[in-house]
């Protein structure tokens, strides 16, 4: 069932329809917020980022990316139990979303500590806890988009 | 907060399937065994502190990126009008 979001923006309202393949579920929320459960999955065509609009809390919204644009071969591992927690068959990969921050000063960060993995045919997902040491939950990246990035 | 004092070697046992062993004390340092299910996570407490501080500083509700995107979104949205207020979801 498609859904309508109303964004606040510049003061007014604006209501888009969110169709039903672009609500993502987190049975678990995200660390630290359990209750951020349901979001919408906004990607404009050609934009290296897209919007993740939380659908149960007002005023959540988050930027994220797809962290193979920051660190090509990024591939975190999922155990068993979260592959079943998704739902992930055998032979199936989760998607990987990134969160972004974007400091005061404009610099970009992204989360690849803690990656979004979700099941695209189901749209259920969670957030990992990467426990090796590999990478940063401040990551410094350009997007392409960003005019202010010099590479 | 439940407060135990253990010296190696010995065991705490949490539910019914989780066990924290003492391994060894070392001056500041506890050396600590975890046994869990695998569908139970175990992790260091300041791992998750800094994920659940990061995901607080993501939250977005101005900027270029966002107005950007937000172009894109909403038809017709003024193209020269800057991010000034929150987006907000309701």
């Amino acid at each position: 069932m498609d859904r309508i979001l109303a964004l606040e923006y510049n003061e007014a309202v604006h209501r888009i329809i969110v169709h039903e393949d672009d609500v993502l579920r987190f049975p678990d929320g995200l660390v630290g917020f359990p209750d951020w459960r349901e979001f919408a999955f906004l990607a404009p065509e050609g934009e290296p980022a897209a919007l993740l609009v939380c659908l149960n809390q007002p005023a959540i919204a988050f930027l994220v990316t797809d962290p193979r644009l920051i660190v090509a071969e990024y591939r975190p591992a999922l155990g068993l139990a979260d592959r079943a927690r998704l739902g992930l068959s055998a032979d199936e990969e989760p998607q990987c979303l990134t969160l972004l921050t974007v400091r005061a000063d404009g610099a970009i960060t992204a989360n690849l500590l803690g990656p979004l993995v979700i099941n695209p045919r189901t749209r259920i997902g969670c957030q990992l806890v990467l426990d090796d040491g590999r990478y940063s939950s401040r990551q410094p990246v350009c997007l392409p988009m960003d005019a202010a990035c010099s590479s | 907060m439940l407060v135990l004092t253990r010296k190696a070697g010995q065991q705490i046992l949490v539910g019914h399937d989780i066990a924290i062993t003492i391994l060894a004390v070392d001056g500041d340092r506890v050396r600590l065994g975890i046994e869990a299910p695998e569908a139970v996570r175990v992790l260091r407490g300041e791992l998750v502190q800094e994920i659940a501080a990061a995901n607080g500083e993501a939250i977005s509700d101005q900027g270029q990126i966002l107005a950007r995107l937000l172009r894109h979104l909403i038809p017709g949205l003024p193209t020269d009008l800057p991010p000034t207020s929150s987006v907000k979801s309701r």
